[in-house]
């Protein structure tokens, strides 16, 4: 058991024995098979570029940032890579704070070099101009909960940050060429990295010369094992790293049936990590559509989870004041991914119907037949958003409701735009409300089919 | 990108929406109580009295103590505490338990800013643990910037505070803790986002011991900036310039909210046993 006194946990003989010689019978402390991994979650943050990945009691999370610097004089059309690990205090007793030990060092040097020598990482097109301006990609990894395996794990949340992350859009221009202009996210959708494979990081944990190897290995394995191997695969079967640092010899048998076992350890990990990205995407494309008119960002995170209340009280009567501030509501509650937050409102509730009466927005020359409608589409989105389950809510739709107000008939609109390849163009959205708001007053269907014309230019 | 079209020194104010937009009045110095009124607005549609939704979550990490994350609306820090280890720092009295915090921003060196928070949390704790328990003994608190959306001091000590409960370090109360921004002097907003406190006049952070339960007259508090009647004011950290009034009125302010979150983090903190390690 661990002692209350921080830096002293030791493992005592008993333990030692008792791991080892179930690992003779091939059992394992947690009741897993010897080529088991544990559960795998990742999850994502608020910003783009963040996520927490939670491998058994292991925790990680993973931060990318980007930032325009000078290149390296060798490599004056490449972007940069850098790979910094954070080894908490809080995540074991044994780690100090301050300088990098050597398995922090070595953690993200093993990270570092499955991205970077394997080309995972597109960095040409990062360049900006060449010789002058390129992309700098720093990965701030953090371990803050230490249950062993640290390696597998910030490998999976430095490739699932780096999935989600996206970096501003900038366009070169000037007289001669050199002026390079940034644009906010509100103004240009911001562009995510071009990343051609996935590297996987496998660790078997090796216990003596005959071959007795786990995948996965708890701390307590870890505190037992007289050596590690980790092998970093991508599913193209490519071997990308192969890091084994001392510790007992193994045969060159026993290390190429780790690679076999790594081979389709890694497809797995990909898919599950390709599974988590794609739905954190989709949710992000949804909230795209009705974040657009307006300083998208500054509503998103300032409205934060708060509204999610908001959308559980039945819904509130929506006038046009409404609109956009129950837009900016769904956009809130869209973007706080992390589940672990208990949502508990302390005043929220009692303030809610304060709000309605204010109005927040753009159109001081806020006109119902020309900008109006924005609003309108944005809002029913939302309204249609809040029940989250907006295909459920088509087969409810009314074809008749044509009032703003109505809900249901935002739905098949709605419903409409998540269908399509959401197109980065978004500054057509006011023509296409021209386009909508005229189409309001024509029968349901062709007012579908004009949708989809819309959506095509 | 203004809302309201009004002018960019304070896009918060603007006249009530039965008039047109545009210009802001500037309310006579001594403004009324608002209450009632709707003349604050902000982005996410909050009352300048109501605060963004908390949670807190105790346990979650498995080697560390204790562990709480706390998030404020889009603030969210992950504290960790370990408990009492032998021995203490050279300069550190041995004849109490002394504190040791660290704090981990999201990314990037550890600078200036970051030693001065940890020094913050550092005598605040001091201040909230029976430190003669475990004399010659050190506590760690770690805390993790897990997203930073404005009022990240105020959110951390009341993480760390959590992580200290479920950890069983011996208090003698819960500190609690809120951001007051004064928007124009004689206004007062509470527990602003990032964007928010940059246009600010000034801002502070205040940190309170909890209420007790049953309704005293005088409260049980230690004080480093004291004076204050029924509660003592434990911390308080200003930026920006702001009016003894205005000063005086945020501390106002910061008490009565400091209720709410009393009450909040003795929900919070009360139906769960600690779990074993």
């Amino acid at each position: 058991m661990e002692q209350r006194l921080g830096n002293t946990w030791r493992m005592t003989v008993n333990e030692r024995k008792f791991i080892e010689s179930a690992l003779l019978s091939g059992l394992r402390i947690d009741g897993r098979d010897p080529y088991d991994y544990r559960t795998l979650s990742v999850k994502f943050g608020s910003e783009d570029g963040s996520a927490e990945v939670h491998l058994g009691q292991t925790r990680v999370l993973a931060y990318v940032t980007s930032q325009l610097v000078q290149p390296y004089r060798d490599r004056p059309n490449e972007g940069t890579l850098s790979v910094y690990t954070e080894f908490s205090p809080m995540a074991d007793p044994s780690f100090e704070p301050g300088r990098p030990g050597e398995t922090a060092v070595e953690l993200g040097r093993v990270i570092d070099r499955g991205l970077r020598e394997s080309m995972a990482i597109d960095t040409e097109s990062l360049c900006i101009l060449s010789g002058k301006l390129v992309w700098a990609i720093r990965i701030d990894l953090h371990i803050v909960d230490h249950g062993g395996n640290l390696i597998d794990a910030a490998n999976v949340a430095a490739l699932a940050a780096l999935l989600t992350f996206r970096r501003p859009e900038c366009t070169v221009g000037g007289e001669n060429g050199e002026e390079v202009v940034i644009h906010p996210p509100e103004a240009r959708e911001p562009l995510p990295l071009t990343i051609h494979h996935l590297p996987i990081a496998v660790t078997f944990a090796l216990f003596d010369d005959e071959g007795t190897l786990v995948i996965d290995p708890t701390h307590l394995e870890e505190a037992v094992m007289g050596g590690r191997m980790t092998a970093t695969l991508n599913t193209n079967g490519d071997v990308c790293a192969i890091q084994k640092a001392g510790g007992v010899a193994v045969p060159p048998s026993v290390i190429r049936h780790c690679l076999r076992i790594a081979a389709t350890k890694a497809g797995d990990m990909t898919s599950k990590i390709k599974e988590a990205v794609d739905a954190y995407n989709r949710d992000r494309a949804l909230q795209k559509i009705k974040r657009h008119p307006f300083p998208a960002s500054v509503n998103a995170r300032l409205a934060g989870t708060h509204m999610g209340e908001k959308q559980k009280k039945s819904e509130p009567p929506i006038h046009k004041g409404d609109g956009l501030k129950q837009m900016a509501v769904g956009i809130s509650s869209h973007i706080t991914k992390d589940r672990e937050c208990k949502m508990q409102s302390t005043r929220g509730n009692s303030h809610i119907d304060g709000i309605s009466n204010s109005f927040v927005g753009t159109p001081s020359s806020w006109d119902p037949y020309s900008k109006g409608v924005d609003t309108e589409l944005l809002k029913l989105s939302l309204a249609s958003q809040a029940s989250s389950k907006p295909s459920e809510k088509q087969e409810e739709v009314q074809p008749d409701t044509r009032s703003f107000e109505a809900k249901p008939q935002a739905v098949p609109e709605e419903t409409k735009e998540p269908s399509r390849a959401i197109q980065p163009a978004r500054s057509h959205t006011q023509s296409k409300g021209e386009r909508t708001l005229l189409d309001a007053v024509k029968p349901k269907n062709k007012r579908k089919k004009k949708a989809s014309t819309m959506d095509g230019r | 990108m203004a809302w309201g079209g009004s002018d960019p020194g304070c896009p918060l104010l603007r006249r009530l929406p039965d008039q047109t937009s545009g210009r802001r009045t500037t309310p006579a110095a001594g403004a009324p109580q608002f209450e009632g009124l709707m003349e604050i607005d902000r982005a996410d549609g909050r009352t300048p009295n109501q605060l963004r939704p908390l949670s807190c979550s105790r346990g979650v990490l498995h080697r560390a103590h204790g562990s709480a994350s706390w998030s404020q609306g889009n603030t969210q820090i992950l504290a960790a505490a370990y408990g009492p280890k032998a021995g203490t720092k050279k300069n550190e009295n041995p004849e109490r338990a002394s504190f040791e915090v660290i704090w981990k921003p999201k990314s990037g060196q550890i600078g200036k800013q970051e030693e001065e928070y940890e020094m913050i949390l550092k005598r605040t704790i001091q201040s909230i643990c029976v430190l003669t328990v475990n004399p010659n003994t050190t506590t760690s608190v770690i805390v993790q910037v897990v997203h930073d959306d404005g009022a990240l001091l105020p959110c951390a000590i009341n993480a760390a505070c959590a992580a200290l409960v479920d950890a069983g370090i011996p208090l003698k109360h819960l500190a609690v803790s809120i951001c007051c921004s004064l928007v124009e002097p004689g206004i007062v907003m509470l527990d602003p986002t990032k964007l928010e406190e940059e246009k600010m006049k000034a801002f502070t952070y205040l940190v309170f011991p909890n209420s007790s339960h049953s309704v005293l007259n005088k409260g049980s508090a230690q004080s480093e900036n004291n004076d204050e009647t029924e509660q003592g004011l434990i911390t308080s950290v200003t930026h920006g310039i702001m009016s003894v009034d205005d000063y005086l009125q945020c501390l106002e302010r910061g008490r009565a909210a400091t209720t709410k979150l009393s009450d909040f983090l003795r929900r919070n903190l009360q139906p769960q046993l600690p779990s074993n390690t």
